[in-house]
Parts: structure tokens; sequence; C-alpha cells
């Protein structure tokens, strides 16, 4: 089954692009679902993305709490870009693709700023009630896979979250 | 008891019954309108000085780090004081995230406002 409306060729509204999307659903959710999502450096578009991600796991079968952890780690990845590698910059480019490779979804998000790694900083005792942090923690905390990857210009993170736990 | 004006749609009703305001949060929070949050909520902070803020979540079904990071530095001024933060009618996701942040026992989650009134 091929999902005509938003499965190919490109699309805009006013959050975002969603652009070279190819969404395959078969009833057996065996074939590759991929969104590749290009949006400037403005916390106006995070929203956009958390739902675009949050609806192709929906439709790849990921269970609610699933679909949920997804999209607030692409929002807190998505913010850390947009505050640290960016420095509250606006009009910076982030590249975002979301592919469905059964039984995982990844998500690569690419940015061209600072290509500061948050995960080589040094460890800090967590203080619920000090600010900052959390959003490392929702990554490290809710997927299976973190990594960042510094580029020449820029930093590569990519996300994995498997639909099933437990499931490699 | 005395209404109070947020200016926000974020906070669309809030109250003051002496030393306690209650207020109802509405909407998705995150970093596009979370400083929308903290100036509000600030702003009847400093306005009103309460003892006690009972946040209704029940109309809040998202919200990320920085809307957390919101309610914890007004947690913390309110401890300055001898304040509290109760929060009731959690939703699923915004119960989680308080979770994953460890603060489940830093606020005072509450099944109702006459709860929160007697502690």
């Amino acid at each position: 089954m091929i999902l005509p409306p938003r499965g190919h060729g490109t699309r805009q509204d006013r959050n975002h692009s969603v652009v070279n999307s190819t969404v395959h659903l078969p009833p057996s959710f065996s074939a590759v679902c991929r969104l590749e999502i290009r949006i400037d450096s403005d916390p106006a578009h995070i929203a956009g993305v958390r739902r675009e991600v949050e609806r192709l796991a929906l439709e790849a079968g990921f269970d609610a709490g699933r679909q949920a952890d997804l999209g607030l780690c692409v929002n807190e990845a998505l913010a850390n870009v947009m505050r640290h590698a960016y420095g509250g910059a606006l009009g910076k480019p982030i590249l975002i693709v979301v592919e469905y490779v059964p039984p995982a979804m990844r998500i690569v998000i690419r940015d061209w700023g600072t290509g500061e790694n948050p995960a080589a900083a040094p460890p800090r005792p967590y203080d619920p009630l000090e600010p900052g942090g959390v959003g490392l923690i929702c990554l490290q905390g809710l997927m299976d896979e973190v990594n960042y990857e510094p580029q020449p210009d820029g930093m590569r993170l990519t996300l994995l979250k498997q639909q099933q736990p437990g499931a490699t | 008891m005395t209404a109070v004006n947020s200016g926000t749609d974020l906070i669309p009703s809030a109250h003051c019954d002496g030393d306690a305001m209650m207020a109802s949060l509405c909407g998705e929070i995150d970093l596009h309108n979370s400083s929308e949050l903290r100036d509000a909520m600030f702003g009847v902070l400093l306005k009103h000085s309460p003892k006690k803020l009972v946040l209704d979540m029940a109309q809040v079904p998202y919200m990320d780090s920085s809307a957390l990071a919101v309610l914890v530095e007004g947690l913390r001024n309110l401890q300055r004081v001898g304040g509290r933060i109760f929060l009731l009618n959690l939703q699923s996701r915004v119960r989680g995230l308080l979770e994953i942040a460890r603060l489940t026992n830093v606020f005072m989650l509450v099944k109702d406002e006459q709860e929160a009134l007697a502690r």
C-alpha cells in the first residue's frame, strides 16, 4: 500500500517542508518508510516535526508509549540544536531524516552549527532542581541508541528506537 | 477569592484564595512558547506572592523540558519563601516527562485542589 497524499513528492506548510518522502506501508510493515524534513532553526517548527515523527510511528505500528518517546526525543534533540549548536540564532538549516527500517525507527538530525558533542561533555551529577540536562537524559533514557557524529561543518545525531522492547 | 489575569492563553484561568493560587494551564508547551509561560507565571507570582501554587494540568497534553524548566524555576522561587507547587490532573505524557526527569517527588502531586489546600 502506498499512501499518496504524504507518500511522494514535496509538501509544504507554514511550519516545515517534507521533501523526498517515500512511504510504503504494506500490511506486514516490512518495507522502508522514509521522511526527509527540512526546517530552519526556529522553535515554532519543533511541534510540526514532532507530530510528523509521531504520525509515522503510528502508521508503522509503534505503540502509543513508543510514539510518544520518539516525539519527545526529536523535540529535545531539535531544541538542543537550536539552543546550543546554533546558540539561539534563527534561520539556520536543520535536516531531519526519519526512516522506519523494521523493526526500528531511525532518526538522523543534521545541523551545521558548532559541532559540539553533548555526549562528550564531562559528566556531572544530575540535580533535578538545577537547569539543563533533561533533554539529554530523555534521549539516553528513551532511545535504544544515541550516536553523535561530529562533522567537519557541524553535527550528525542518530537516534534509534526499536518497535518492541528488547528487539535487536 | 480573587480572580487573576495571567495575560496568556497558556494560563486561561487563575485565582487566589488566601496564600494559595490556583491556576489552570492549557495547551502543548515547548521551546516555542515556554518563555510565554515563564513570563506569565512569574508575573502573577510576583504580583500575588502565594505560598502555594496549585497547577491544574488537565489541559496540557504535552510539554517538553523547556516547559518543565519553567515549573522548576517557579518551584525554586517559591521554596525560597517556604512555598510549594502542587500539580494535579497530569496527563500521561507530562507525567512520563516528570518521571524521567526525577521530579515526581519534587513537586507535590495531588488528586484535587482540596488535597493541595489541606497540605
